[in-house]
């Protein structure tokens, strides 16, 4: 039994013009059974910094809960938001040091930095950072994702057209992908505004 | 002849007493006072800031009010430095128990874990007690808006209206005699800028000697802290015929 495959998942994040978006399943399980088609794997620390987890649910859980905590202390310190490139460096600590017995998700942090640049990042278990420019990805369907992104995606797009890149993007990979998929949850994230879709797709 | 029992926290004085504690108090009634009074639809926090001068950097930050935790906040008397160590205890528990419950600490439960703190500063460890009062404003669920107040000592209780730092007798006789149950948050708001006027040491009232900050809810239902920004204060002392002008002092 692989512990980053008892769950499911699949996460994916996209640059665009002076926005970006991100992207999970809605599928939670337990190895081949599905357990919840609702399941929320992105979650939103402040209104231009959003943190997807994919991997073990449990670790997911409590990894976002951890770092709620230390996000608020310091906006309570600073009197202001975490900057995405910051809070990056931040989660790739705290998983560090775990090094040892480490939490077993990976994630995605997509957020709006200085100047509304986009900014995107993921890292493996133990916290090495890898930046892009253009997508990132994770999970289960992280192979297929790789190669829908890879050939949908081009630089520069506007928020409605990577929507629908992200989407299709997304919606295929999971379709391969047994473990993952039973819909879609996508945030579009300009720096005006936060669209939040549901995509509907092979409901398996 | 009792000074022989001052040296120690850790000592009571032979008539009971605990002279450190009352010394931390005494260090408090020379400190700027704060206001807070609890109203139906919320909690008003005010504060007279001592240090006024040309030369300070004027930034966003606040003097005398903190906000512990979206739903809880405080005003601060006392020595700044101490207080600054306890808000960020606070701010430390508070998130600690939303961690663990994954809700609100309710505020009695926060106002309560920050006293146990400050009362081992007057039990063990040879320390001395911190030299600050607090008043608590939050707002939970099973309570609704509450306001409480604490001092060096780690004793703490709530109060419908309370004042503490310099002068904070004569506000809270006047708060008795003109608090009611009923208060509104805009009649609060009046209620403490009169209070604070009449009990203040200096002669004329602008907004740069003070904060105001509520707590309230938001029509869809989110606690909210508010500071008032220095020209709603000075709009709200017009409107009450509160402030006085520097040039009629003579």
């Amino acid at each position: 039994m692989q512990i980053f495959e008892y769950n499911g998942s699949a996460l994916v994040a996209m640059v665009g013009k002076n926005c970006f978006a991100i992207a999970s399943d809605r599928r939670l399980g337990v190895q081949l059974q599905t357990i919840a088609t609702d399941f929320q794997r992105i979650s939103k620390i402040h209104d231009r910094l959003f943190f997807g987890l994919s991997g073990l649910a449990t670790d997911a859980q409590t990894l976002y809960q951890r770092l709620v905590f230390r996000h608020k202390l310091y906006q309570l310190r600073e009197e202001r938001d975490m900057k995405p490139e910051t809070f990056a460096n931040l989660v790739s600590a705290i998983l560090y040091e775990k090094r040892f017995g480490p939490y077993f998700c990976q994630p995605v942090i997509a957020g709006l930095g200085d100047e509304d640049k986009p900014f995107i990042c993921t890292m493996d278990s133990i916290g090495a950072k890898e930046l892009a420019k253009d997508f990132v990805v994770a999970g289960t369907a992280s192979e297929s994702l790789y190669g829908a992104c890879e050939s949908m995606f081009k630089e520069d797009m506007e928020p409605e057209e990577l929507f629908e890149t992200v989407s299709q993007a997304l919606l295929s990979s999971v379709d391969r992908d047994c473990l993952s998929g039973w819909g879609g949850h996508v945030y579009v994230v300009t720096p005006t505004e936060v669209k939040e879709r549901i995509l509907k797709g092979r409901m398996d | 002849m009792s000074r022989r029992y001052d040296s120690r926290t850790t000592i009571f004085s032979p008539e009971g007493r605990l002279y450190q504690v009352e010394y931390a108090m005494e260090a408090i009634g020379n400190a700027g006072s704060a206001i807070g009074i609890l109203s139906k639809d919320g909690v008003v926090l005010i504060g007279e800031k001592k240090v006024t001068s040309k030369l300070l950097q004027t930034s966003t930050s606040t003097e005398k009010m903190y906000k512990i935790d979206d739903h809880v906040a405080c005003a601060v008397a006392g020595i700044m430095s101490d207080a600054n160590i306890l808000i960020n205890t606070a701010r430390v528990q508070a998130q600690r128990y939303t961690y663990a419950y994954q809700e609100p600490m309710p505020v009695e439960q926060l106002v309560q874990s920050l006293c146990d703190t400050k009362q081992g500063y007057t039990q063990f460890g040879g320390l001395r007690p911190f030299g600050v009062s607090f008043l608590f404003a939050g707002w939970d669920k099973n309570y609704g808006f509450q306001l409480y107040m604490s001092d060096p000592s780690g004793n703490y209780s709530g109060w419908k209206a309370a004042a503490i730092g310099a002068n904070n007798q004569a506000a809270q006789s006047m708060l008795k005699q003109d608090y009611k149950d009923e208060i509104t948050r805009e009649e609060a708001v009046q209620l403490a800028l009169k209070v604070l006027s009449k009990t203040m040491d200096s002669t004329s009232l602008t907004s740069e000697k003070l904060e105001l900050a509520e707590v309230f809810l938001t029509p869809s239902g989110n606690v909210k802290y508010q500071v008032c920004s220095p020209d709603s204060v000075s709009k709200l002392l017009l409107k009450f015929g509160v402030t006085q002008p520097a040039a009629e002092t003579s």
